[in-house]
């Protein structure tokens, strides 16, 4: 029998707001334990929550950039439950009136085919705080840090629309992207502002009941979200194959050993409506307001970007993939630069560059003007493409203008023709042997005297004219 | 002294210039005043010192009030048992007012006790910030004091919106407006089934309140509120859930009482809960948990039946310029610890709790009457003491 795999994700996202959700501390979870507390997060008698209206507004915009309708009244609830992560018995989330339904991720599937990944909800909550579990000489002990207790989280709830684990790890990529986008979060999974718990189960392929599932935690990357799935799916084929049944239960992803394993059920209480946080309401106005400032989206901006400056669906799609990098390369282009040029030298020199130096595009020295200013000597033939390549990585460290650098390290193009032949004369004369394998029909003698010649002019003769003139000299 | 106050001012000053100057206020322990014991009558707050002022009390001072001291209450303000000492501070000339939270009708009770006027505001009239609560959605500071101006005053003092609490309405008091009062254009009502419940005795007492009402012009209507014994249900359902969850911070982790020698995290919390909490309390927290866990669904029923109870006290509160209602039943002291006990005493206040009303207890006319209550319109809290004063003024012989 074939099975099909039916795959829901709950994917948690810290939003990068400066505060926590109910009061103005620090949203920094990687501080020094305990730093960043107050009253309000502690749960003091008498304190009182206060919902950030920033967090709320990165929230809504999270909402609205991942297509769902923001609702014109959601409110916090107390999911209830004792743990020692939790300084008040309940953790506030929204459990019966989410801020979002519905939306979706356009993905492409294995095959090629656009795919429409829907969300079911979008709710915002609270964070709990950390335990740390330690050794005090034989003794085990639990440590516990506030800091992340209170920062602002939102859930996304898909439908169990996936079947395949490309279908989880492109939702994810395209989420992840699209989030970015609204700057509402960096949804990283190694450093755990994204999270993404799956839920899975299969069935015979053909079938539309939905079966027993398997909730699968503890992924910190997207690939490790498409190798735990994937281990799952096989696991549970045996399990049925073998005539048992799948339990409802939750396993842990062990990265090490590649399998799910698992774990014991926390207790899961109640959700009753908080009584504290006021009821959260949209008007339709607010919402159009909010609509406004969403910028143009990943999915539209690469469209464009194939209408305007004639690049490949694949190109543009990794440009638009990253608002910074798509940005960077508009910018270049206004600064001067050529579509194909600024492509090119944008992905294949200065993103490289950046990665080795842990630069972003952001904070380069390297600004769009610089580089273009780069790219248009090279277009110009004043400089060759391995001179633009070390002019470039001065550029890192020198303010100097792109001009400057190559005036001063004498870097500019040898086109002179006088100056070109003698050179020609000189490496003619020490390599007879290239020179008679070209002529007994070897192509590639040819490519090995030019680099002889460029390496004779210190890298900064012009390469088209050399090949010219060689042509010439050895056709005689 | 020390069967009035758990906690007493050790430096009473003059107090500063302001609208509340030379007003000497008690509080209950469940009010915050920074470096004070905020212990609420709870041994789950056992040795915690306020960090900050509560609202209330940062108007009470800035407004050159003096603080004269924290005074006995039941746990968390839930119910007046024999250790509150709530009344007797002003009763005693040791304070002009105190103020205490209002979950069923403590603050009205206790007032009524003393032979004092008592006032629970509108719910969010004052600002909760600072107040170890128990069922938020419900509890407001209420005020106990000689005359209903003091209690104006006070209130003047400290009602009013709180930036820092958002779950408190935009609400604000003020009386300039206020035209003369003419009990002979008002109408005070009556509901019918708030009646059903009392002995022939008490009846009796009842009429001869309202008769007093009458005397002085007022005209009395009878209306019908058919779910009216829904309200003390309501409150049974809602008031536990929301107080089982407003306790749940108490763990016994960062102060309060721990028991020695659990095993783990777990044992820890059971054991302390269990030996920190009082007997009326526990079983409050345990019905709570009861419907959170079991019986979310009866929990729901309750919610909706209350929206359908404000909107029937929206409705009757247009009806009248005020209603009145008997005060309390008489109780068994030996039910006072018990769940039953505690509802029995707060049969006819607890749907000014469940409503928001202002409401406000009128000390018996003559000795041996229980007294009766004053109840106006939610947000009218200023009409409401108008009302009080002008029967205060009558009974001292002005007017």
């Amino acid at each position: 029998m074939e099975f099909e795999a039916v795959i829901g994700l709950e994917i948690h996202v810290e939003l990068n707001c400066a505060t926590k959700l109910f009061c103005d501390c620090p949203n920094n979870p990687g501080d020094d334990p305990n730093i960043n507390t107050c009253p309000v997060c502690l749960w003091y008698p008498g304190t009182a929550p206060r919902l950030s209206g920033a967090a709320l507004e990165k929230a809504a915009l999270l909402c609205l950039g991942l297509n769902a309708e923001l609702q014109p009244k959601s409110a916090f609830d107390q999911k209830v439950y004792y743990y020692p992560d939790l300084p008040k018995g309940y953790q506030l989330s929204q459990a019966h009136l989410p801020l979002a339904r519905g939306g979706w991720v356009d993905i492409t599937d294995e095959d090629g085919s656009p795919k429409r990944l829907r969300i079911h909800h979008i709710h915002m909550e609270e964070d709990v705080a950390k335990l740390v579990h330690e050794m005090e000489g034989r003794t085990p002990i639990s440590l516990v840090d506030f800091n992340r207790a209170g920062v602002p989280l939102v859930e996304i709830v898909t439908e169990p629309d996936f079947r395949t684990p490309h279908h989880a790890m492109e939702f994810l990529k395209a989420l992840r992207t699209q989030v970015r986008y609204v700057g509402s979060s960096e949804c990283s999974m190694e450093n755990g502002t994204m999270r993404a718990d799956a839920n899975i189960s299969i069935r015979p392929k053909g079938d539309d009941r939905m079966n027993t599932k398997v909730e699968v935690k503890n992924m910190n990357s997207v690939r490790h979200v498409g190798d735990a799935i994937a281990y799952e799916l096989s696991r549970q084929s045996a399990v049925v194959r073998a005539g048992e049944s799948v339990v409802l239960h939750t396993r842990l992803w062990d990265p090490d050993k590649k399998v799910t394993l698992p774990m014991r059920q926390k207790f899961e209480g109640p959700c009753v409506p908080d009584p504290c946080v006021p009821v959260i309401e949209l008007s339709p106005e607010e919402v159009e307001t909010l609509r406004a400032r969403l910028p143009e989206m990943p999915a539209v901006r690469a469209e464009r970007f194939v209408r305007q400056y004639g690049l490949s669906p694949e190109e543009a799609t990794y440009l638009s993939s990253d608002p910074e990098t798509a940005g960077y390369f508009e910018e270049l282009i206004r600064a001067g630069a050529q579509n194909r040029a600024a492509m090119h030298w944008l992905t294949t020199q200065l993103l490289p560059a950046l990665r080795e130096r842990r630069q972003d595009l952001s904070r380069t020295p390297v600004t769009p003007e610089r580089l273009a200013a780069l790219l248009e000597m090279l277009t110009k033939d004043e400089i060759n493409a391995n001179a633009a390549r070390d002019v470039l990585s001065c550029m890192f460290d020198s303010s100097d203008a792109p001009q400057d650098i190559v005036k001063a390290k004498g870097l500019g193009q040898v086109s002179d023709t006088g100056a070109l032949e003698s050179m020609i004369d000189q490496v003619l004369s020490v390599q007879a042997s290239a020179v008679a394998d070209f002529k007994n029909g070897q192509g590639k003698a040819l490519g090995f005297l030019i680099g002889q010649i460029m390496q004779a002019s210190g890298g900064k003769a012009n390469p088209k004219v050399i090949r010219a003139l060689l042509t010439q000299r050895l056709s005689l | 002294m020390n069967n009035i106050f758990s906690y007493r001012n050790p430096s009473i000053s003059e107090g500063a210039d302001g609208l509340l100057a030379g007003m000497k206020i008690a509080l209950q322990s469940s009010i915050a005043v920074a470096g004070w014991p905020m212990e609420a009558g709870s041994e789950a707050l056992e040795g915690f010192k306020a960090l900050e002022d509560a609202a209330v009390v940062e108007r009470l001072k800035q407004n050159g009030a003096v603080i004269s001291g924290l005074t006995h209450t039941s746990e968390f303000g839930f119910g007046i048992n024999g250790s509150s000492g709530a009344g007797r501070a002003v009763e005693q000339k040791e304070a002009d007012a105190e103020i205490m939270l209002d979950l069923a009708g403590e603050a009205r009770l206790a007032a009524g006790r003393a032979g004092l006027w008592g006032f629970k505001p509108s719910w969010g009239l004052i600002p909760r910030l600072g107040v170890a609560g128990l069922i938020p959605s419900m509890e407001v500071c209420g005020i106990l004091a000689k005359t209903p101006g003091d209690i104006r005053a006070v209130i003047k003092g400290i009602a009013g919106a709180e930036d820092r609490d958002f779950s408190q309405p935009d609400l604000d008091f003020s009386d300039d407006a206020l035209e003369d009062l003419q009990p002979k254009k008002m109408t005070v009502g009556i509901i019918e089934e708030s009646l059903s419940a009392l002995s022939a005795s008490e009846r009796n007492a009842f009429d001869e309140e309202v008769d007093e009402l009458t005397q002085t012009g007022f005209s009395v209507k009878f209306f019908s509120w058919p779910d009216y014994a829904l309200c003390l249900v309501v409150h049974k359902v809602v008031g536990s859930v929301e107080a089982s969850s407003a306790v749940g911070r108490y763990d016994s982790v960062r102060f309060g009482k721990r028991v020695p020698g659990a095993k783990n995290w777990n044992e820890m919390y059971l054991q302390s809960r269990g030996a920190s909490f009082g007997i009326l309390v526990k079983s409050y927290l345990m019905q709570g948990a009861y419907f959170q866990f079991e019986r979310y669904d009866a929990y729901e029923h309750a919610c909706r039946i209350r929206s359908r109870l404000v909107k029937d006290a929206r409705r009757l509160e247009t009806q009248a310029d005020a209603l009145v209602f008997p005060v309390q039943k008489a109780v068994p002291t030996d039910t006072s610890e018990t769940l039953d006990g505690f509802y029995e005493q707060f049969t006819h206040t607890a749907h000014a709790n469940i409503t928001g009303w202002p409401a406000m207890t009128v000390p018996p006319s003559a000795a041996g009457r229980p007294g009766l209550q004053l109840v106006g319109a939610l947000q009218a809290d200023a009409q409401l003491i108008a009302l009080g004063d002008y029967l205060f003024q009558k009974r001292r012989g002005g007017k």
